[in-house]
């Protein structure tokens, strides 16, 4: 079946009535292969005409993690069509001059916050054209596997200039100042159900089989291949497009991996994956670390109960040596203390009195939180920790208030749809680490997550070079800073086909050292996958420093000219679009009409399924006891307005303090016995984490009682995964062996000691704890006899 | 926003309108989809703009500089399809904080402005009630 017949027949049907849904934009269909380093990626657009006369339709999405456009495929009845790259300012004038002409013209334009505008105009009534557009785009990094991202909608984001109003019931605009340009956004409905389908079909292709492939945002179905090829559909036929997709792949790397191969161009292309805890462990060091919360409107309901759940769970592993301070910022800053205080019980206690005030309310002036963080931290500097749903515009400047503003931001990422591309370059631009959690994961592990991986790095002044020839080329330059928990991953290339060893460098506690990579490419199609992905990464860069600068007007526009200039040679470089360079074709059909004049319609997305949309589109309700009156104007006392605005089409007040319906969820699974427990064992290991004491060892009694609760705490942490260098609790796992070290002579019988020598030399013993466990948990004195018949147990010789 | 007039004959090309206005080809026809500007004088071959065209884009940039919104505008350059809307008027919501006391808020200001100014005058009503 060819792509034209495939969708002639395309109809979205709705079940309720059996009509057909007269939408512009009917389905989105994600396909391609995601790598470890990455994704290549196919999104299929079916745009359909309802209307009397010719269509214009914009659709509106932001890009994933160091994505870029490649190029489409534009198909219809009797054509196909494949875009072409020019520098921007030209595939506006194609386009324009294709519409005029009525012809089919179609453009993808990328704008600033990594916002695209896809453009169709001219569809002809009833005609159905697919536009078939490839992106390059990134994934989140970690020693155990990835996590990809995909958004199938648009979060709206915050801008002191922007304009919002709730146009009809239950759907919201946003128009933004002249500064962005032409771009349009998309109109946000709080129901998403009667918008366009979305759906996916991925291929994930590893070096090593996966060992779990998961997904909190959707069912997904999983297929294996051959080894280490995995296919992952959408379980549902459909589903609604107001969440983005979030997948998890766990992998087991135990020694570096190398992707791609000689392409065709005869040239080696290639990414290196190298697990951190091949670079060693972290020295423990005391923490300097200001907690960042933003508090703004868009973070109301489950995101704002979600960050103060994660800073609770980081505070739990404080220690008397650390340091921290509590920011929470919207349009205003509120801090906890001036300067940083000590992790003790005090510390914390007065954190959790700040934390009860923290409340979602007003704007998201990041660079104003981030900025009285730095000061917290003085001239010793140290890292901050934010949490965000990170919608907010403008955010070129955001990051580069954030370089400027001299401190490592980590952030964790909050939300069904947060900006994975702008947080991911806030951290990577400050030499932070970035994560995200959906709001149906579990906050307090996630956070705990990052904070165990922004403690001293393991390794450091990193430097990858080659030995041999010298024809080895490596961009972007690799971070120079290895963490816990997240790998070391850098591009190349090589002159000529020919085997190489790579050579990477770092400084550790103990001196100088270093690994030897081989690489032995092949002809393989992954070469030109990693060669673009590199080239989507580098483009990412360049255009989140394109921003305009202070000066006169000679020195601004030398300035502009030499950043499009630099976007334009990466775009020619690697044949992918980006803020300088648009993709556009235009396609001559028999009986185009020049000069009518389009009707342009903006394709609806789904309203991030956390986000409140009143937090964006309403808010004019009352709050509290304080009731509006009525609508006035002053201008015009007498004249009272019969319903305002703001009120729905059948003329009834929005009742401002109902809740936005959640749109239900698709199952996730979660309900069946194992997940159930895996829940039970993760609020275990958090409640016991909370309830370590600041010099590393659990409370007891006596010295005798808290060596064994301490001895129990260690045992169950390492029978859930946890070991000193991996894991969500690897700070506790180390916290708890130096205490039973340094405390051997607080009764400890030889048994213990052997049990401890066992567990020191890195084997994990069957011993679980749990019952014990929970005692500990919930503040109950151990029962010692119990304890004791579980430490009898004999490790094998 | 250029002022440059029209051609001797008063007609526009888009492009001429786009040029003189500063606003996208793609903009107008959006804004002519939803009603806010008129079509072209002519349709077909030769569609042109005039001077009407322009004087509706600079008022349509007013009421942008004022804080509204498309979908708020449209009442006012619809003019005789919403008769119960005072011209030039900006929405207002009248806030009873004591007997003595009410506090009028633009209704237009963004949520989360919105939000801060009630926080304020729940702060202000529960002190003005407090010292009675």
């Amino acid at each position: 079946m060819s792509m034209t017949e495939e969708h002639k027949e395309f109809a979205l049907i709705n079940p309720a009535t059996g009509k057909e849904i007269d939408l512009a934009l009917q389905e989105l269909q994600l396909s391609g292969t995601i790598l470890p380093v990455g994704a290549r990626l196919l999104v299929r657009h079916v745009f359909k005409s309802a209307e009397p006369g010719p269509i214009e339709v914009v659709y509106s999405f932001g890009l994933p993690r160091d994505a870029a456009l490649r190029q489409f495929r534009i198909v219809g009845e009797g054509f196909s069509a494949v875009s072409e790259l020019k520098p921007t300012g030209q595939a506006v004038k194609s386009y324009e001059e294709g519409i005029a002409r009525g012809h089919l013209s179609t453009m993808a334009r990328q704008y600033g916050d990594g916002i695209i505008n896809l453009s169709v105009g001219n569809i002809r009534p009833g005609e159905v054209v697919a536009v078939y557009l490839e992106i390059l785009a990134g994934s989140e990094l970690r020693d155990d596997g990835f996590r990809f991202r995909f958004p199938f909608t648009l979060a709206p984001s915050y801008h002191a200039k922007a304009r919002t109003v709730e146009s009809a019931p239950g759907q919201g605009e946003m128009e933004l100042p002249g500064e962005f340009g032409d771009v349009m956004l998309p109109k946000w409905m709080a129901d998403a159900e009667d918008l366009h389908r979305i759906g996916f079909d991925l291929k994930v292709a590893l070096p090593h089989a996966a060992t779990e492939i998961g997904s909190p945002s959707h069912s997904i179905r999983v297929a294996n291949g051959e080894a280490g090829h995995h296919r992952v559909s959408l379980a549902p036929e459909k589903d609604a497009p107001n969440r983005d997709l979030i997948l998890d792949v766990k992998t087991r790397y135990t020694q570096p991996a190398v992707l791609g191969g000689i392409g065709p161009d005869g040239k080696g292309h290639f990414a290196v994956l190298a697990p951190s805890h091949l670079f060693g462990k972290a020295e423990k060091e005391p923490r300097r670390v200001v907690f960042l919360i933003d508090r703004s409107g868009s973070m109301n309901g489950a995101p704002i109960g979600q960050a103060r759940r994660a800073v609770e769970a980081c505070l739990g592993t404080l220690t008397e040596a650390d340091t921290f301070g509590l920011v929470a910022f919207d349009d205003q800053v509120e801090t906890m203390a001036d300067q940083l205080v000590k992790g003790d019980a005090a510390g914390r206690n007065r954190a959790s009195t700040f934390l009860k005030l923290v409340d979602a309310r007003g704007g998201t002036e990041l660079a104003d939180g981030f900025n009285a963080a730095a000061g917290i931290l003085g001239d010793e500097g140290g890292d901050v920790v934010i949490f965000t749903d990170g919608q907010a515009f403008e955010t070129e400047t955001i990051l580069r208030q954030a370089r400027s503003a001299g401190v490592r931001l980590h952030s964790l990422g909050i939300g069904s749809a947060s900006q994975d591309r702008f947080l991911s370059l806030l951290a990577r631009e400050t030499g932070g680490l970035c994560r995200f959690v959906s709001p149906r994961e579990r906050v307090d592990i996630s956070a705990m997550e990052l904070f165990a991986s922004i403690s001293s790095p393991v390794a450091s002044n990193l430097k990858v070079e080659s030995p041999a020839t010298g024809t080895l080329s490596i961009t972007p330059e690799p971070p120079s800073r290895v963490r816990s928990g997240e790998p070391v991953v850098f591009f190349g290339e090589l002159e000529s086909s020919v085997s190489e060893t790579i050579r990477i460098n770092w400084e550790a506690d103990s001196g100088p050292k270093h690994m030897e990579i081989p690489l032995e490419l092949v002809e393989s199609g992954d070469a030109e996958s990693v060669f673009l992905l590199q080239g989507s990464r580098l483009i990412t860069d360049a255009d989140s420093r394109m921003i305009p600068v202070q000066g006169n007007r000679a020195e601004r526009e030398r300035e502009a000219t030499r950043q499009t200039n630099l976007l334009k040679r990466l775009s020619e470089t690697y044949g992918l679009a980006s803020r300088a360079m648009s993709l556009v074709a235009v396609v001559k059909r028999k009986g185009d009409k020049a000069n009518v004049i389009p009707r342009t319609m903006i394709v609806p997305v789904g309203m991030p399924q956390d986000v409140d949309f009143e937090a964006y589109f309403s808010g004019h309700g009352p709050s509290g006891r304080i009731k509006p009156l009525r609508m006035v104007n002053p201008q015009f006392p007498s004249y009272e307005k019969p319903q305002n605005i703001f009120a729905r089409r059948d003329g009834t007040a929005p009742d401002m303090d109902e809740d936005m319906e959640l749109i239900s969820c698709s199952s996730l699974g979660l309900e069946d016995i194992e997940a159930e427990e895996a829940d039970k064992q993760n609020d275990l290991m958090i409640l016991l984490a909370g309830r370590m004491e600041p010099d590393g060892g659990m409370p007891g009694k006596d010295k005798m009682e808290r060596w064994m609760a301490s001895m129990a705490a260690l045992l169950f942490y390492l029978s859930n995964g946890n070991t000193r260098t991996s894991g969500t609790f690897r700070l506790q796992v180390q916290r708890l062996l130096d205490y039973l070290e340094q405390r051997k002579g607080d009764g400890a019988d030889p048994r213990m000691l052997d049990l401890l020598k066992f567990v020191q030399e890195g084997h994990v013993p069957p011993i679980s704890c749990q019952d014990q466990v929970a005692r500990i948990c919930f503040g109950q004195a151990i029962d010692r006899n119990m304890l004791r018949d579980h430490f009898d147990w004999i490790a094998p010789m | 926003m250029a002022d440059s007039p029209t051609s001797a004959s008063g007609e526009l090309t888009l492009a001429d309108l786009a040029g003189q206005t500063g606003l996208s080809a793609r903009t107008i026809r959006y804004y002519i989809s939803e009603g806010l500007l008129p079509g072209p004088a002519k349709a077909g071959r030769g569609a042109t703009y005039g001077e009407q065209h322009l004087r509706a884009i600079r008022e349509i940039k007013d009421l942008q500089a004022q804080g509204l919104t498309l979908a708020e505008m449209r009442p006012r350059l619809m003019g005789d399809e919403l008769e119960d809307v005072t011209i030039n008027s900006v929405p207002w919501q009248a806030y009873q904080l004591s007997p003595d006391v009410v506090v009028n808020v633009r209704a237009d200001a963004a949520p989360w402005r919105q939000k801060q100014i009630r926080r304020l005058l729940s702060e202000l009503a529960s002190t003005l009630n407090k010292n009675k």
